[in-house]
């Protein structure tokens, strides 16, 4: 079954329509990535899954079951299943890394503080983020802020794990232990939807692209198609210019 | 000028003096204590409410801190009972009190919580919180943080505004002070005696608030 499917999804700021029917879907353990140029709707779509912006027409339907965005019981069963990474991290500022982690599973999921706090250390551990338990976002680096944000995601046991442009807020030199951390993910069977700018990165771990523009999906196809032989001109354009740097 | 000091009656009250520093403190924690629990329900009905009550609190906070506490316990004390609602001298300030506090407290709180950055929030409801998960574990320890001298501020001033409870025949620290001075008539010496103790429970708050910053909100306030 179609682990994500996304059906003609309409969003607005305002009078500004975002995104203008947008139709994607993702099979278990697949990795789609979003590509386009800046303004095409590609961070709207993902905080619109979430609920963070709501749609104002479509269809999302999650392992088959519609979701409803005007029933908090249905956005809340939604979140149960996916988590985000933003492109800013978004740590709580006041909690250590540790609490960052382990908040939401022992005071949403109600689990057991010590079962909680071993899967942190294992996820923290995996992130290479083991030796700053008790720091605060303050004192760590934007990669390693990055690093804990991706640890927080994946202590919620996601069946879904949306990543929005997890990458651009860093120095290159910490481009590639956010990239890593996100390689030896794929091999683990979450499904995974990624915005990203970092098209070597995306081609390679991709297992479908997606190219958007103004609002809309342009042309969706595995990476080989998409970066080889696009068939549109926008794809053309946007993935010429970027590979020529 | 020929006078002489004389301390000694005074201090021979010391005990009553002190007693009356009590209910000094009494009254400033539950007025500050409630008016902050109102204050922060006003500050997020402030922020998020529909437009209605936005309008209802402003309108409320204008009211309470352009006109004097005096004259809005003198309303209560003095007026109500015309009203057939009779309220005691003690009653009468804690209410006054509280509705001044709440007032201040709604616009120093509302500050922190509009501070509160969205990319947290969005953090939050991403991570499923509820909305009184996101206010005890994301928003409170924030605000708490980012106006906690402007609290303590208030704090500080509630204490010594309280005095204006002796107008009113509460016996606190002023009021006894009014009561001892008017029997041993040391003037002088009764209310130096009195502003020490003022003093001291200031500087016991501000170092108590600082040591409570430091160790739950990691603000790190100095006091001298």
């Amino acid at each position: 079954m179609t682990h994500l499917d996304v059906r003609d999804l309409a969003c607005s700021y305002g009078s500004e329509k975002i995104l203008k029917g947008v139709t994607l879907s993702a099979e278990k353990g697949e990795v789609v990535s979003l590509i386009g140029p800046s303004g095409s709707g590609k961070s709207t779509l993902l905080r619109a899954l979430v609920g963070l912006t709501l749609p104002s027409a479509g269809e999302v339907r999650v392992a088959g079951k519609a979701v409803d965005y005007s029933s908090r019981k249905s956005v809340r069963e939604l979140r149960s299943q996916l988590a985000i990474v933003f492109q800013q991290y978004n740590l709580f500022q006041n909690m250590t890394v540790m609490r960052n982690v382990t908040i939401a599973p022992i005071t949403i999921k109600k689990r057991p503080k010590a079962e909680v706090e071993a899967l942190a250390a294992e996820l923290l551990a995996r992130v290479g983020m083991e030796a700053k338990h008790d720091a605060y976002p303050e004192e760590l680096s934007g990669g390693q802020q990055q690093r804990v944000a991706i640890a927080r995601a994946l202590a919620l046991q996601p069946e879904i794990l949306l990543l929005d442009e997890v990458t651009s807020a860093l120095d290159p030199e910490r481009v590639n232990e956010v990239l890593d951390t996100i390689r030896r993910l794929t091999d683990e069977g979450i499904t995974m939807l990624l915005v990203s700018h970092e098209m070597s990165f995306v081609r390679e771990v991709s297992t479908r692209v997606v190219m958007m523009d103004d609002g809309k999906v342009v042309e969706t196809g595995t990476p080989s198609q998409i970066f080889d032989s696009p068939t549109h001109e926008r794809t053309r354009d946007f993935v010429g210019m970027i590979l020529k740097h | 000028m020929n006078y002489t000091f004389q301390f000694g009656e005074v201090m021979a009250e010391l005990p009553y003096l002190l007693g009356g520093a009590l209910v000094t403190l009494q009254i400033v924690f539950f007025t500050f204590f409630l008016g902050a629990v109102l204050g922060l329900m006003g500050a997020l009905g402030k922020v998020y409410g529909p437009t209605p009550l936005r309008k209802a609190i402003s309108a409320y906070v204008i009211f309470i801190t352009n006109t004097p506490a005096l004259v809005q316990i003198f309303v209560l004390y003095y007026a109500l009972p015309d009203a057939g609602i009779l309220l005691s001298s003690m009653a009468a300030v804690l209410i006054g009190l509280t509705l001044n506090s709440t007032a201040y407290l709604t616009e120093i709180i509302r500050a922190g919580v509009v501070s509160v950055r969205q990319a947290e929030m969005d953090a939050a409801i991403g991570l499923n919180m509820t909305r009184l998960q996101i206010l005890r574990y994301v928003m409170l320890p924030h605000i708490a943080k980012t106006i906690f001298a402007p609290l303590s501020n208030f704090f500080i001033w509630l204490m010594l505004g309280s005095s204006i409870a002796a107008l009113f025949g509460v016996e606190e620290l002023t009021g006894r002070a009014i009561n001892v001075s008017s029997v041993n008539l040391r003037t002088i010496e009764t209310f130096s005696v009195v502003a020490v103790i003022y003093i001291g429970l200031t500087l016991i708050a501000s170092m108590s608030l600082a040591l409570l910053g430091r160790v739950a909100f990691r603000v790190k306030a100095r006091v001298f």
